[in-house]
């Protein structure tokens, strides 16, 4: 290889390695798909003795599409997830700035605590109130979704300094008016990265609740069914096609985030 | 020497005293800026408010602007000299803060949309982009402007919706040379626009702030007979110089003569002896 070649090559390795460098982004893209072809073929020549491997996975994942609409059942999770998010953020918001009274703090700090109640008191709870499984499930979700948005939210607001209240003041703003621009429209971006991160544990609750709560199917249910039949090959099928909706929505909020709030990738340290 | 005189007050402060669980902070400052008239030229103020660091300058234009109301005393401001509120006196804080999720002209223009109906606020926007050099910067969002850029659109935005009195807090610190020459040309410029227009600079620099200055304000503390330090910074009288009076205002490169650089000692002496 000639000389120039190679320190070619040792510059990537050097950027790939260095803290806090910015590799060019064919290189970036070649390095995880690199990582990437190593696990799968890893996977595929190194068959662990428990775990299944890459063609039964394969196999499994067929087989729950065609014969156990494993893809109907993710779109019921994924809408009555999606609802759930919808009721519990705005809930959420709602709690969260109503903070700024006084009236209502004590209200913030005990949603906040909510997060410590377990799931399975509480859908035997909502059970009894409820009438339709449905409705059992989407409380449930909503009331977990709210409680952990709620903490999320409220500990962004809190980072709101005297000085940017002061400046919209001086602006004549009002208090309320200030409020608005300074912790309402300034941190909207925040909220929803909250809500962004937060996505991911209703889907953790969701397979949970559908376990508990069996008489709405779900892909949690399904996931359930293929772990109590020890089928792992299944179980890791669903799992990924978990993971794979979960990045995928992850992205959609990047997307979202760029779009309506432009300015935010500007403070962030990239 | 051009001829001037005082005329009304712009602002006026009554005995303001301030203090945080119990530990003084300020005591008793009485201090008045009068309107000052130069014939034939529109002239408005430049008050140099010195103090060292810590002592207790951004507490007091806090007050002054009306953000936190004072443990005793009062604030009067404007023609009418009534109580202050916040949103009557502008106050630029030491880090230039502006609205982040909003470009540069919506921050403007939000400020002038509280004076001016929708369509002149507009044009309001567009003659302080020209004048403070932003306007090729009206699109572009605050994380994307140079800290001196950040500055001047603070300084426009508060210019644009309080009632001629400003406050800069801390406007030098942290400014290359030519950097500090641009913020006394907007300084000059603002006090240029309207007779009525107050710049307060609040500063530990105290050439920079002297040589722009019509008035300068220092704070320290102050001893009893008995030569005990009082608590609490204040204003004293002896401290409040009529630089107008002492024909050292309004002179373009008055930091080269010797009167100015005199005086700038013995103010130093002053603020060591104390
Ligand atoms: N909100 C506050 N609560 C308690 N102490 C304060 C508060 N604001 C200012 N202080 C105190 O007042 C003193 C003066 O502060 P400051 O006005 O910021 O000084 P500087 O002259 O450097 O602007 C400091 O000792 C500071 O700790
Ligand atoms: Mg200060």
């Amino acid at each position: 290889m000639p000389l120039e070649q190679q320190t070619h090559h040792l510059t990537f390795m050097k950027e790939l390695f260095a803290p806090n460098a910015q590799p060019s982004r064919p290189v970036f893209a070649t390095m995880v798909g690199a990582q990437l072809l190593v696990l799968v073929l890893l996977w595929v020549f190194y068959p662990l003795q428990l775990f299944p491997s890459l063609g039964q996975v394969l196999r499994a994942l067929g087989d729950l599409i065609t014969a156990q609409g494993l893809i109907q059942e993710l779109w019921a999770s994924m809408t009555t997830a999606l609802q759930a998010l919808a009721i519990g953020t705005v809930l959420a918001l709602v709690i969260s700035y109503l903070t700024a009274l006084p009236f209502f703090r004590p209200i913030a700090y005990a949603a906040t605590k909510m997060r410590y109640l377990t799931l399975t008191g509480l859908t035997f709870f909502m059970a009894l109130l409820l009438s339709t499984g449905h409705q059992v499930k989407l409380s449930v979700l909503v009331f977990a979704t709210t409680v952990y948005l709620v903490t999320g939210m409220t500990s962004v607001i809190l980072t709101t300094t005297r000085e940017e209240m002061d400046h919209a003041r001086t602006l004549g703003l009002g208090e309320w008016r200030s409020f608005w621009e300074v912790v309402v429209l300034g941190k909207l971006d925040l909220m929803l990265e909250v809500v962004r991160q937060n996505f991911a544990i209703i889907w953790t609750m969701i397979t949970l609740v559908e376990t508990l709560y069996q008489s709405e199917g779900g892909i949690g249910l399904l996931l359930y069914k293929q772990n109590r039949y020890l089928h792992l090959d299944g179980v890791l099928a669903i799992q990924l096609v978990i993971l794979a909706t979960g990045a995928l929505q992850d992205y959609v909020f990047v997307l979202l985030r760029r779009v309506f709030f432009p300015h935010s990738a500007l403070t962030a340290a990239s | 020497m051009t001829p001037y005189f005082h005329k009304e007050p712009v602002l006026t402060l009554e005995g303001v005293s301030m203090s945080y669980h119990g530990e003084i902070v300020l005591r008793d400052i009485s201090a008045q800026v009068l309107n000052v008239v130069r014939p034939n030229m529109t002239q408005g103020q430049v008050v140099g408010f010195y103090g060292r660091s810590g002592i207790g300058k951004s507490v007091l234009c806090r007050i002054i602007a009306g953000l936190t109301p004072p443990a005793t005393g009062t604030v009067r401001v404007g023609e009418e000299q009534r109580p202050v509120q916040a949103g009557d006196v502008g106050l630029v804080q030491q880090r230039y803060p502006l609205f982040n999720h909003r470009t540069l002209a919506d921050n403007l223009l939000l400020a002038a949309a509280r004076k001016h109906e929708p369509e002149a606020a507009k044009r309001e926007v567009a003659a302080y982009l020209e004048r403070f050099r932003l306007e090729q910067h009206g699109k572009k969002y605050p994380a994307q402007l140079s800290g001196g850029q950040r500055q001047r659109a603070a300084i426009a935005q508060q210019l644009l919706c309080s009632d001629h009195l400003i406050l800069l807090d801390e406007p030098f610190s942290g400014l290359d040379v030519a950097m500090i020459d641009e913020v006394k040309k907007i300084i000059l410029e603002v006090t240029t626009m309207d007779e009525l227009n107050t710049v307060v600079i609040v500063s530990h620099d105290i050439a920079t702030t002297t040589a722009l200055s019509d008035t300068l304000w220092l704070m320290g503390y102050e001893r009893d007979a008995a030569g005990q330090l009082l608590p609490g910074a204040t204003i004293s009288k002896d401290h409040q110089y009529d630089l107008a009076g002492m024909g050292l205002a309004w002179h373009p490169n008055v930091e080269a003569e010797p009167e100015f650089n005199r005086f700038v000692e013995m103010l130093k002496d002053e603020i060591r002896a104390a």
